[in-house]
């Protein structure tokens, strides 16, 4: 009659085992993101992931196009940008061709754009937080085209379109005006529609995000700006620094311990004051005798 | 001659009916703080009406609360100090007689209280409460949180800091009525169809509490 | 009595009165030998303890949207049930002193009651330790953490109202009463995230509330951390901790009862 009766509770406790085990396995699901360093960006479909315990990194041969995710100890988020491209290149890095400050939902972040050499153009945003300073870049080494990616604020919310940011970039970056392009529709991609400006060797991207305008520019032929307009829009919009909140861990841990300790502390505080009242007892006694 | 349980709990109703006839002690002073409390709030808070509609009810349940929480210190205290529950002890009386016939004279009082509250309120806060269904739930909640409260007043009667210690007993277990009674009040002011779950809830509680006191309560007059 | 752990822990409970010493003296408190079990228990208890802990802390993954903080839940959690265990016993403890007119189960429930408010105020402080950094304040008067913090108020009620109650039937009465009436608030912060869905308060196990903020995937890192601890909090630390206050409270009477004779000698 017992040993049935456990039987049947050890047959129950393995299935329950074995269901949270599932559920488990189920629930595993790979993480699309590359961590480095307290911060997190998304992995990159169809680009190589060349990231490392630093930074993350991610490169599209076909446009000879860089994105790379880092943190630097700085306190300048233009230095820091400097700094780390030219560490990264190997080459100097100049002032910026273009320089601008737009309000994300995670802080205020820098733009830069900067032409380092005649093949290579850089777009980096870079914002400080506490004494470090994130750097995000594209960088574009191909001769034949030059590409740039911005992100700026929307200068008349009543457009759905980002065309008065595709004109301010056309022509501080490209000497364009919008109106020598031709507005040839929107293109659908994951991160959202974005409005094609093209004239043959020039092509121009825009979509508004919240109130934000994301742009990219290519001028020269080189292959689709498509891919690498939606990467950098997922780059900038899914990535995150993981709080750093182990403050916060260990004050709960005090407080935890601190309890269970004065818990069992008292245990031994009642215990020992029985003895004293026991002692007590007893000199009353040989007192009597 | 043998009492059926019946005459017994009618019996005691009865007793607890006459002394409040002759003295007027407890509704009176339920009522007045009923009355005062229900004034305190309405300069308090200041409300406005949509904010009355939001609130009508927690002061409604707080305001029922507390005023029987003073009827049934008086009652079971009263009780312990003439010594009636002890005499009552020495007959065979059913214990849970004895505990319907009590609650049902709590019940009874806190009811009117209720009853005298909600066109009191109708006219100070200037929104109706004089609805059906709002009647029924304060009569389900008063029957609920005084079946609670009787058990507990007869346990704390027998300490020293009674007073004290009745409302830190009943109010942790008064909140399940809180809870769901300000819901459906205010599911019902609002129009909202879910005050039937509040009040089934309500119900449900009220019935589960009744029949723990019921088997409870034996243990608690018993010496 | 090799293994060092009971060693210490010998000289602990020696140093500290639980044990008997070795001088005789007139008046002896009748004192039970500590039970081997409970002594495997107590050990078993430690090294879990620090085994889970490892586990939450160490070895499972941070959590990237939460950071560290997130591994408070590994205690936060498991701390609630550990209270819902033990003021279950002091139901359990409750309905037999009261079906057995039995001091031991009285006992019981109260020892039940200490641990699981000591376990209990863990989670509500735990609990505000992680909401500053997820959700930017200590303290909000969402419908669980009211009732958490009322399931607390409850129990501290129990140990007040105990303490206004001389006579020892009477209050082994009216306390296994209210220990029984006492988790219905328990019983409530465990199911109104079902009965009030307006509550941020995320659920790990099951679907979270619309509007739970917080929330974190239960990854099988997390559940690898999660379970182990949550069964050493159900069971091994309730027990362990609820028998040592139990045999505590037994040498307290017979104390108590040496002193009434001392007095009436």
């Amino acid at each position: 009659m017992m040993t049935r009766r456990l039987r049947i509770i050890s047959a129950i406790l393995v299935a329950l085992l074995a269901l949270s085990g599932a559920a488990a396995q189920e629930s595993e699901t790979t993480v699309p993101y590359v961590q480095a360093r307290g911060f997190n960006a998304p992995v990159l479909e169809g680009w190589a992931n060349q990231s490392t315990d630093e930074n993350a990194q991610f490169h599209y041969a076909e446009a000879k196009a860089t994105i790379r995710v880092t943190i630097v100890a700085a306190d300048d988020p233009l230095a820091a940008a400097q700094a780390e491209l030219a560490e990264w290149l190997g080459a100097e890095v100049g002032p910026p061709v273009f320089s601008d400050k737009v309000n994300l939902a995670d802080g205020t972040w820098q733009v830069f754009i900067f032409d380092i050499d005649a093949a290579t153009t850089a777009s980096v945003m870079a914002r400080r937080q506490e004494a470090q300073v994130i750097v995000i870049s594209f960088v574009e080494t191909s001769p034949e085209a030059r590409t740039v990616m911005l992100t700026l604020a929307q200068t008349d919310d009543s457009l759905d379109a980002a065309t008065p940011e595709i004109a301010r970039a056309l022509t501080e970056l490209a000497d364009f005006n919008i109106s020598q392009l031709q507005a040839v529709g929107t293109v659908a991609l994951p991160s959202g529609d974005w409005h094609v400006h093209e004239r043959p060797g020039l092509s121009a991207m825009g979509m508004i995000f919240g109130n934000d305008s994301y742009i990219a520019l290519q001028e020269g032929a080189l292959a689709d700006l498509a891919p690498l307009a939606d990467a950098w829009n997922r780059t900038l919009l899914g990535f995150f620094v993981t709080p750093d909140n182990s403050g916060y861990l260990a004050l709960g841990l005090a407080a935890a311990f601190i309890i269970l300790g004065l818990l069992i502390l008292s245990y031994f505080w009642r215990a020992r004051s029985m003895r004293q009242d026991l002692a007590l007892l007893n000199a009353l006694a040989e007192e009597d005798d | 001659m043998k009492t059926s349980y019946v005459e017994t709990v009618l019996a005691i109703i009865g007793k607890d009916l006459r002394i409040e006839l002759r003295s007027r002690e407890l509704i009176s002073v339920m009522a007045v703080f009923a009355l005062l409390s229900i004034l305190v709030f309405s300069f308090a808070l200041e409300l406005d009406r949509a904010a009355r509609e939001e609130v009508v009810g927690g002061v409604l349940w707080v305001t029922l609360i507390f005023a029987s929480l003073l009827g049934l210190n008086r009652s079971l205290a009263q009780e312990y100090d003439q010594g009636n529950l002890d005499a009552l002890l020495l007959t065979p009386t059913p214990r849970s007689a004895i505990f319907i016939g009590k609650f049902a004279g709590n019940a009874l009082f806190t009811g009117l209280v209720g009853l005298l509250l909600l066109p009191l309120m109708t006219a100070l806060y200037g929104m109706n409460l004089l609805d059906g269904r709002l009647i029924a739930t304060a009569l389900v909640g008063v029957f609920g949180f005084c079946a609670v409260g009787t058990l507990l007043a007869t346990m704390t009667a027998q300490t020293r800091a009674r007073e004290a210690l009745l409302p830190i007993a009943m109010l942790p277990l008064a909140l399940p009525f809180l809870l769901t009674a300000v819901r459906a009040t205010k599911g019902i002011l609002t129009g909202a169809a879910e005050w039937q779950v509040w009040f089934q809830l309500l119900a449900g509680i009220t019935v589960i509490y009744f029949v723990l006191c019921l088997l409870l309560y034996g243990y608690v007059v018993e010496e | 009595m090799t293994n060092p752990l009971v060693e210490f822990y010998s000289f602990m409970t020696f140093f500290a009165g639980l044990r008997e010493s070795e001088t005789t003296l007139t008046i002896e408190l009748e004192s039970k030998p500590m039970p081997p079990l409970l002594r495997a228990l107590t050990v078993a208890t430690v090294l879990g303890f620090a085994a889970t802990l490892y586990l939450g802390l160490f070895a499972a993954g941070t959590d990237i949207q939460q950071g560290d903080i997130q591994r408070i839940f590994y205690i936060h959690m498991p701390s609630f049930f550990g209270a819902f265990t033990a003021f279950g016993l002091t139901v359990l403890g409750g309905v037999l002193a009261l079906a057995r007119d039995s001091d031991k189960w009285d006992k019981i429930a109260l020892a039940g009651v200490e641990v699981g408010f000591a376990f209990a105020l863990i989670n509500l402080l735990t609990g505000a330790i992680w909401a500053r950094p997820i959700w930017n304040t200590w303290w909000t008067w969402d419908p669980r953490l009211t009732s958490a913090a009322v399931m607390c108020l409850t129990y501290a009620a129990y140990l007040m109202l105990r303490a206004g109650i001389e006579d020892a039937n009477r209050r082994r009465a009216f306390m296994s009463v209210y220990g029984i009436f006492a988790f219905v608030t328990v019983l409530i912060t465990l199911f109104i995230i079902r009965i009030v869905p307006e509550t941020i308060h995320p659920v790990i196990v099951g679907a979270s509330p619309q509007n739970a903020q917080g929330s974190f995937e239960a990854t099988s890192g997390v559940i690898l951390a999660l379970v182990p601890s949550m069964v050493l909090w159900l069971t091994l630390m309730p027990i362990t901790l609820i028998w040592h206050r139990y045999r505590l409270e037994e040498r307290r009477e017979g104390l108590d009862r040496l002193k009434l004779k001392a007095l009436s000698d």
